[in-house]
Order: C-alpha cells, then sequence, then structure tokens
C-alpha cells in the first residue's frame, strides 16, 4: 500500500493485472468450453505454437519472418518516398502562400479517395511486385506527412522569424534554420500518424493482390481455414506496428528535447 | 554613418475595414552613437516605430532613413532585441549567439572565437551548450542581447527588453547595458514602459502621446549624465540623486497629463505580461 | 501567414493548378499519350457512368450499388458509435474501469482493421456479417480513443462547481462531461467514418457480391480503367457529403463552438 501511495499508477495495477487475466481466460476459455468451435476461435496457446511453427517451416512459399522482412521492405519505400515529397511539400506550402492555394484544391481533392481505393489503377500503372504496393503505401502516408508538415511551419511563431530577419537570415536560412526545427515536432507526428496508415494499407493491399507478404500469408490461411495462422499473421502485422510507432515515438522525444518539460 | 531619422512618419492599421490611425506626423532622429529611449502609455505606438527602424513595417507616408539610405527591410546592420527574446529554442546558446553571424556567411572557424568572447563578456561562459529554456530569464535576455553584438550592428533597437525581468535582474542588465554602451558604444533606439530605466539609460527621452502616436516632448539627459558621471555610479546613487528625480518627476507629470486629457485617467502602461507581445505577433500574422 | 500578401489575386493559384491538371488529362487522354488501357479519357468516364447507370455493372446499377454500400457503412458506424463513445465515457470516468478494460486494447489496438478481414472473413462468410465487422472495428477505435480524451479533458473545476450546485452524478455525466468532450468526441467520429469507408472499400475489394468495392474490383478484373475511375469518384464523393453531414450535425450538437 505504501508503494500503491507514492505510485498513483501503480493503485490500479490490480485491475489492470485483472483486466488482462480476464482477456486471457475468456480467449482461452471459449473454445476450450466448446462454447465456440476451436477451428473459428483457436486458443491464444495455438496461435503462439502456430506462430512458432511459421518461423520454421514455410508457408504460403515463405517463412513468416520473410513474409515479414518483404512487407516492411515495401513499407519502407512508400513510405519514405511519401515523407521525401510530403515533409518538404508541406513545409513549402507552409511558407509560400501561393504554392499553398496551388496545390491545397488538388490535394483536399484527392485526399477523400480511401488510399486502398487506389489499388487497382496503383496494379494497373505499376503491376503487382512492388511498384504497386509502394502506391498504396504512398497514398496512405502521403497525406499526414504533408498535413503536419504545413501546419508545423504555419505555426511557427512570427517573432522568431523576424528575429531571424533581422539577424541576417535570408529565406532559405529562415526556411532550414527557423521554420523546419519549429515544425519538426508536428512533422515527426505526422510522420507516426502516416506510417500507421501507410502500413495498414500495405496489409490491404497483400491482402488483395500481392503473392507474398504477411497479408498473403494471411489470405492463403483464411483459404485453408487455417484460424490460427490467420491470426499468428495479425500478431506479426501488430508487432511490427508497435515496433515502428515506438521508433518514431523515440524520434519525437529526440526532437521535443529541447522543450520546457 | 549610423544615424536614424523619421521623416514625417505616419502609419495608419487596417482593422476590420476601418483604418485606425497608429502614428501621426512623427519626426524624430538618433544621432551616431546616441541613446534615445521611448516612453509613453500603452498603444501609442512605440513598437511600431521601432519595427519601422527594423524593416519589420513600413511607414504610410513619410520615409525612416538609416545611416541616411531608406530602410526597404531587416537586414543584420540593425540588431533587434525583443521583450520575449526570441531565442531559437532548438539551438544551443552557441547556436544562438553564431546565428547571425552564420547567415551573413562567416565561416565556422572565424564565428568560434567570437561567440566564446560574447559569452565571456555578457557572463555566460559555461553555459554554451545549454538550450535556452534551461536559462533564467536574465541569462536568456543576455543571450539576445549577445547575439545581437556578435553582429556588432551600427544600430541597436530594443523593444522592452527587460519587460519581462523580475526588478532586480532588470536593474542588473540596466547596468549591464551601461557599461556595454561605454566599451562599445553604438546607436540606440530604446523603448519601455519604465520612465527609471529611460532616464537612466538614455541621452535623450522622447514621452509619446496616444491615439494616434505623436512626439510630446523630448527630453536632453545628455548634458547632466555627463556632467554628474551617471556612467560611473551604481544604479541606486543615480537613483538617489536630486537631478534624477527632477527629471523623472518631470516626465511622469507629463505622461499623466496627457493621458488624463486624452482619456480621463491618467495611467502609464504597466508592465505587460510575457506573454502579451506574442500574441500581438500573432494577430499581425493572423491578418 | 507568415509571408506578407503578394499582389496576385487569392483565387488565381487554385485555377490555374486545377485547370492545368484537367488540360493535362484531357491533352495526354485524346492524343493518347497515355493509353486508354491505362488512363481514361472524359469520354471514357463518361460512358462508364452511363453504363453504370442504366444496363449496370457487377450485379447492379450504381443507384444499387450506392446503396448496397452505404448501408454498410451507416451500420458499421452506428454500432461503432453505439459501443465506442459509451465505453470511451466509462474509462474516462472510472479509473477503474480504465484499468480493467486497458489491456484488452492495448493488445488489440495496434492490429490495424484491414488486417481483421481475413478473421471476419472465417468468421461470417463473405456476406454482410464480415464486412460490418470490419467496419465497426475501424470505426470502434478512433470512436472510442477521443471519447476518453475528451471525457478526460474536460476541467474538472467545471465537475467541482456542478456538484456544489448539487448536481447529481447523472447530470454531472449529462450536462458536464458530455457537453464538455462532445468537440473531442466529434473529431473521432469523424476519424472513425472516415475509417468507415476505408474498411469498406478493402472488405469489398478482398471479395463481395455487391457494393462499389465490388464494383472497383470487378473493373480491375477486367481491366475497365473507365470503370475503376467510375468507382473511384463515387467512393470520395460518398465519403466527403457524409463527412459534410457529419459536420452540419457537429455546428448543432456544439452550437457555443459556432462562431
Ligand atoms: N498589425 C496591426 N494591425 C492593426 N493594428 C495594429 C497593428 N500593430 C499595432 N496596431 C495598433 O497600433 C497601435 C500602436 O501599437 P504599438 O506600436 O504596439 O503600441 P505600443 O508598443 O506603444 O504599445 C495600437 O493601437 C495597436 O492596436
Ligand atoms: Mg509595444
Amino acid at each position: 500500500m505504501a508503494l500503491a501511495t507514492q505510485h498513483p499508477g501503480l493503485r490500479w495495477l490490480p485491475y489492470s493485472l485483472a483486466g488482462a487475466a480476464i482477456f486471457l481466460a475468456v480467449w482461452s476459455l471459449l473454445p476450450q468450453a466448446g462454447i465456440v468451435p476451436s477451428a473459428l476461435l483457436p486458443s491464444p496457446m495455438a496461435v503462439g505454437k502456430t506462430f512458432f511453427e511459421l518461423t520454421q517451416e514455410p508457408f504460403a512459399g515463405y517463412t513468416i519472418q520473410q513474409h515479414l522482412l518483404s512487407s516492411f521492405i515495401r513499407f519502407a519505400s512508400g513510405f519514405g518516398l511519401a515523407a521525401a515529397i510530403g515533409v518538404p511539400l508541406g513545409l513549402l506550402m507552409g511558407w509560400y502562400r501561393w504554392l499553398d492555394r496551388a496545390v491545397a484544391p488538388i490535394f483536399e481533392t484527392i485526399r477523400f479517395i480511401a488510399p486502398i481505393a487506389w489499388l487497382p489503377f496503383a496494379v494497373l500503372w505499376f503491376g503487382t511486385g512492388i511498384g504497386g504496393p509502394i502506391l498504396i503505401i504512398f497514398s496512405g502516408a502521403f497525406p499526414a506527412c504533408l498535413i503536419n508538415a504545413y501546419r508545423g511551419a504555419r505555426l511557427t511563431q512570427g517573432f522568431l522569424i523576424e528575429a531571424a530577419e533581422t539577424l541576417g537570415a535570408k529565406p532559405r536560412h529562415i526556411i532550414t534554420e527557423v521554420v523546419m526545427p519549429s515544425a519538426l515536432p508536428s512533422i515527426v507526428a505526422g510522420l507516426r500518424i502516416g506510417a500507421g496508415v501507410g502500413w495498414q494499407s500495405l496489409i490491404g493491399a497483400e491482402l488483395i493482390v500481392v503473392s507474398s507478404g504477411v497479408g498473403y500469408l494471411m489470405v492463403q490461411g483464411q483459404g485453408n481455414l487455417a484460424t490460427e495462422k490467420v491470426m499468428a499473421g495479425m500478431v506479426a502485422i501488430g508487432c511490427v506496428g508497435v515496433l515502428i510507432d515506438v521508433a518514431l515515438r523515440a524520434a519525437e522525444r529526440h526532437f521535443r528535447r529541447f522543450e520546457q518539460a | 554613418m549610423s544615424s536614424i531619422r523619421f521623416e514625417r512618419i505616419s502609419r495608419t492599421f487596417r482593422v476590420g475595414g476601418q483604418l485606425v490611425p497608429a502614428l501621426a506626423d512623427i519626426d524624430l532622429h538618433v544621432d551616431e552613437r546616441e541613446f534615445v529611449a521611448i516612453v509613453g502609455p500603452s498603444g501609442c505606438g512605440k513598437t511600431t516605430l521601432l519595427r519601422m527602424a527594423a524593416g519589420l513595417d513600413h511607414p504610410t507616408s513619410g520615409r525612416v532613413l538609416v545611416g541616411g539610405r531608406p530602410v526597404t527591410g531587416p537586414g543584420p546592420d540593425r540588431a533587434v532585441v525583443f521583450q520575449q527574446f526570441a531565442l531559437f529554442p532548438w539551438k544551443t546558446i552557441r547556436d544562438n549567439i553564431g546565428f547571425g553571424l552564420k547567415c551573413t556567411g562567416v565561416s565556422r572557424a572565424q564565428r568560434e572565437p567570437i561567440v566564446e568572447r560574447y559569452l565571456k563578456v555578457m557572463g555566460l561562459d559555461g553555459h554554451g551548450d545549454a538550450y535556452p529554456h534551461q536559462l533564467s530569464g536574465g541569462m536568456q535576455q543576455r543571450v539576445a542581447l549577445a547575439r545581437s553584438y556578435a553582429l556588432e550592428p551600427e544600430v541597436l533597437l530594443m523593444d522592452e527588453p527587460f519587460g519581462a525581468l523580475d526588478a532586480q535582474t532588470r536593474i542588473d542588465m540596466q547596468e549591464e547595458l551601461i557599461r556595454l554602451s561605454r566599451v562599445h558604444p553604438r546607436t540606440v533606439l530604446f523603448i519601455t514602459h519604465s520612465v527609471d530605466e529611460a532616464v537612466y539609460l538614455a541621452d535623450r527621452v522622447v514621452a509619446m502621446d496616444r491615439r494616434p502616436g505623436r512626439v510630446r516632448e523630448i527630453m536632453d539627459i545628455a548634458q547632466i549624465r555627463r556632467s554628474e558621471k551617471w556612467g560611473e555610479l551604481p544604479v541606486e546613487e543615480v537613483m538617489d540623486l536630486e537631478s534624477f528625480n527632477h527629471l523623472r518627476t518631470r516626465i511622469w507629470r507629463l505622461l499623466r497629463r496627457g493621458d488624463g486629457e486624452a482619456s480621463g485617467h491618467g495611467v502609464v502602461d504597466n508592465p505587460p505580461l510575457r506573454t502579451q507581445p506574442a500574441q500581438k505577433t500573432k494577430l499581425r500574422r493572423a491578418q | 501567414m507568415l509571408r506578407q500578401e503578394t499582389r496576385v489575386p487569392v483565387w488565381l493559384p487554385g485555377t490555374l493548378s486545377v485547370a492545368s491538371c484537367i488540360g493535362l488529362w484531357v491533352v495526354a487522354t485524346t492524343f493518347e499519350f497515355v493509353g486508354p488501357a491505362r488512363l481514361p479519357g472524359p469520354k471514357d468516364l463518361w460512358e462508364s457512368f452511363e453504363q453504370l447507370m442504366d444496363p449496370g455493372y457487377a450485379g447492379g446499377t450504381l443507384p444499387q450499388q450506392v446503396w448496397f454500400s452505404v448501408r454498410l457503412v451507416l451500420a458499421g458506424f452506428a454500432v461503432a458509435i453505439v459501443t465506442g463513445v459509451p465505453l470511451g465515457i466509462l474509462m474516462g470516468m472510472s479509473r477503474r474501469a480504465e484499468a480493467l478494460i486497458n489491456p484488452a486494447f492495448l493488445v488489440i489496438r495496434p492490429i490495424p482493421p484491414l488486417a481483421w478481414i481475413p478473421l471476419a472473413i472465417l468468421w461470417f462468410g463473405l456476406g454482410n456479417g464480415a464486412k460490418i465487422f470490419v467496419i465497426w472495428f475501424g470505426a470502434f477505435v478512433p470512436a472510442l480513443i477521443n471519447t476518453y480524451t475528451g471525457v478526460r479533458s474536460v476541467d474538472p473545476g467545471l465537475i467541482a462547481a456542478a456538484r456544489v450546485h448539487g448536481a447529481r452524478p447523472w447530470h454531472v455525466l449529462f450536462e458536464v462531461v458530455v457537453p464538455g468532450a462532445l468537440p473531442l468526441i466529434f473529431t473521432g467520429l469523424r476519424l472513425a467514418l472516415q475509417a468507415s469507408w476505408t474498411a469498406l472499400v478493402a472488405a469489398e475489394l478482398v471479395g463481395a457480391f455487391y457494393g462499389l468495392g465490388r464494383v472497383l474490383m470487378t473493373a480491375a478484373r477486367d481491366i475497365y480503367p473507365g470503370m475503376i475511375a467510375a468507382a473511384m469518384i463515387c467512393v470520395a464523393l460518398l465519403g466527403a457529403s457524409m463527412t459534410y453531414l457529419l459536420g452540419l450535425a457537429e455546428a448543432k450538437a456544439t452550437p457555443w463552438r459556432n462562431r
């Protein structure tokens, strides 16, 4: 209790543990008690075992690590492209009004198209190998990259820009040394959102057209009525998603280090 | 070659479709190496005037000349010290001080000794690698001063630079500024809401009126300052002098009377909150 | 804005860029710089819409397909509101409930909604059940998180003020907490609506008998760019108009925020 009063978070720990226990218990007992057939809901143990097996024996052509790797390579290329174009464009739109006014109507129109709806054209234009999926990830990650860079630039304190101007800064200095660092926390937050949407869009694309990657593994599992393989794939997707987010969160903390606590 | 001249300046702002005169018919000059302080009620256009000298704002009519040339935009020949410090939060103290030099194309190797010298001059040794938020307000303002001085500008424009500091730090900074201006004399336009500060620092004090902003009176202090050697005395000694008190009382009367006539109550503006100018800047930008 | 205004009229850059995009499209397709098998021209697009309206395509006419998809989105979205918002309020109001529910939520949340599609199909087949489930899940998460954040951001001083004026817990909930959280709840609902359309399109692309996703998928199989574009435009328009309606609802529900 002494510990609990010192750490207010600990006071609720028993409830969290209970919550976790209930969650696992319900998940394991439902199939065991025969309420739900275990073919539809394999127990956590079964999913864990399948996951391990998938790391050893290839399924749908590859082991799960290889599937993950090919997914991740696609993700990294598409996301990298989205960040490389979206962030500078957003910053410039925040700085140059005419660019903002020129790009905004087109961007706002295209934004209403769900990224995954680009799939038919992505395949038509770039094929199902790596080009098509990259376009899908790009269209998922690009809007957040652009919007957050834009907002960050627009919210740069006016007096900091004026201070820079009076110190002899030229537009290029102001953009790289004032607007960009000032927008950086917002940019990284945008990258995080974009990464999430991009990763999810890739999984969608892999479910439909691609013939490797975790999404493909899951579709094959579904075709074989192997629920435990599908769920193992979901676990893998969740883990990679968390890892990407953790990495970007660390970057966010790094770039916020100069801020007041 | 570094005097400031305001020639028949007027400035009108458009606020929600209406024209609001902020400054009317200002004629003012700051001679080379002279220290001129402007006092006046809040909203009388002091900041607007200074921004015009900095090239951050432009007169509706009239011209601003610095060193005989019309001002067209901001530049490193006229350093501005802002009330809210305006340090770059993401740069270390060292990089903040070196920023202007970097922008004007001074190489890293040449910058380093200059930055080190100003760290020392401003009593900031050992803080070079800190970030601004790790320093106290007084220290932050020293960094801002160092950042301006590092460019060795002919002209210094200061808009209530000590307004956000506590009383004691403020006095220290005033002494610091006197000391600096003895070592590196500059042309200074200094805005303050503190009559004491104006009288203590300036060669001439300009008292302004509100709505629209006009010059009410200009008081020459340089003579007394020099003859009584204020610059060599500590602040509290100067403030005890009869001449000092006489001057400050005169300015107070002037300001109260002026404001009383205009609006029925005579209050010279209170120290503004630290956030106020920042908000004002935002409003400006938002239009 | 950061920079001073220039003398260019406000509408000029946007008009120019939109006009040049459309011009480029028309020129590139009529002179076949880009083949009709890759990018439909204005005429192809128009004919696709006509075909979609009259004989229909992929098992139905345009109104039928639209109605089919909209129904699913509305169903999934409604279920998400009914489950996500109350749960968010509960978690925001009670630390105990939050601690109890959080572990399950933390496990489920990182799995993107689209990754539930194969499981949903295994559970519910290719019919409506699987789609509503996936849409529900996609919309549920943002609805819950934003509601929770909204409830947490309500000023405790306001709650105390209500209490000292004799408000019962029930009153506190409906007169203080919910209105205070409403702006963020609506933010959540907007995100939820977007997620709903994404989930619907993906689910229908994976497997469906009707709906706009089905049109999209069939057109992709037939390599029929005009129809692909037509279906995309429909999806975008529907998403935009539902977002617009939600904005109207928001303005109605939070009149104190209207300027
Ligand atoms: N960008 C602006 N737009 C509209 N009005 C302004 C703007 N800047 C200043 N003003 C107005 O001009 C007057 C003078 O302002 P300012 O120079 O900031 O006064 P001071 O610094 O003496 O307090 C005030 O009435 C203020 O409201
Ligand atoms: Mg001012």
